[in-house]
């Protein structure tokens, strides 16, 4: 991976752990769009059918290693895609 | 706007996948077609950049809060096909790594988010063709999170009324809180992407793939001149 995109990735870190001081300190504990019409109108969320192995976190330090995790977890999901594409393009080279 | 397991009726949720997947699918099949490795890497980190800045709430006043959807973003920079593409992946993760959004309910949040949102966003951009960059930016923006609430909205409805009140929300109510609250959340939306979008560019103008708004082209010294 290139320079840029680690500059990027660092970008977006800071932008990250900044920003999640601001979701602490006047949104974490309100919903929203969807959540707030179904509180209003008495609407409860079902069992989930799923049990998720991770959650977002409580706190200020959980969110931020969960927000890692989950950015990690989705850049390996392209790297997966990558190894795909290029193992296509090597197979139509050599035909 | 991630919908729980146990809030939508039994058939919205069939409907949903049935919708959901064929396109996916195909989005997957022409990305895979033709996409560069080379950019492998940008859609990447975009899609792990969007991941995180979903969950940055943002306050919008009435005790709610919204977060950027980050499909029109997705759809500037990667294209329609691409955006479906990088909007699926992060739902996914989002349900089944981290529990944000319902297993059956994926279906109807890949409905929503990774195909009326990408889908709005390309068919606002297009019709506004030949208007300013930024304005053409955030009116897409805004228009994919208030045509993706009211999707939603309608789905709330539709299961209210066809399981006799067991599901959803009656249309009446979930209609008109749906739309205002987006309408709201949508601005929100419109300007954290038109920021991003202004922000690169100025610093890397070749990443904005889609032709939006007026035509720009890069003079010699690698700034945007409008044409």
């Amino acid at each position: 991976m290139g320079r840029k995109y680690l500059k990027a990735i660092a970008i977006i870190f800071i932008i990250f752990a900044i920003g999640l001081v601001g979701f602490y300190a006047f949104s974490a504990m309100y919903g929203d769009g969807l959540e707030k019409v179904m509180q209003d109108n008495g609407v409860s969320e079902g069992e989930p059918v799923w049990t998720a192995p991770l959650d977002y976190g409580d706190g200020y330090g959980g969110s931020l290693v969960m927000g890692i995790i989950g950015f990690f977890v989705v850049m390996l999901v392209f790297v997966g895609l990558y190894l795909l594409v290029r193992s296509r393009k090597r197979a139509d080279h050599s035909r | 706007m991630h919908i729980p397991d146990g809030l939508m009726d039994p058939t919205v949720l069939v409907i949903g996948w049935l919708i959901a997947l064929p396109v996916v699918a195909y989005a997957v099949y022409k990305v895979s077609k033709t996409i560069d490795e080379k950019a492998v890497p940008f859609m990447a980190v975009l899609a792990a950049g969007i991941f995180i800045a979903q969950m940055l709430n943002f306050p919008v006043g009435g005790g709610t809060t919204g977060h950027l959807i980050g499909a029109t973003l997705a759809c500037i920079l990667l294209g329609v096909y691409g955006s479906v593409v990088v909007m699926t992946v992060i739902l996914v993760i989002q349900c089944l790594v981290f529990g944000d959004g319902g297993l059956t309910a994926l279906g109807l949040n890949l409905l929503n988010m990774a195909v009326i949102a990408p889908f709005a966003t390309a068919a606002v951009l297009w019709a506004l063709k030949g208007r300013r960059q930024y304005t053409a930016t955030f009116t897409a923006s805004w228009m994919a999170v208030f045509l993706t609430a009211t999707a939603c909205a309608m789905q709330l409805a539709f299961s209210y009324d066809l399981s006799g009140g067991d599901y959803g929300i009656e249309g009446i109510i979930a209609i008109p809180s749906m739309m205002a609250w987006h309408a709201v959340i949508g601005i929100g939306e419109g300007i954290i992407t038109t920021g991003i979008v202004a922000f690169l560019s100025k610093v890397s103008p070749e990443s904005l793939k889609m032709q939006i708004g007026r035509k720009h082209e890069i003079d010699s010294s690698g700034k945007e001149v409008a044409t």
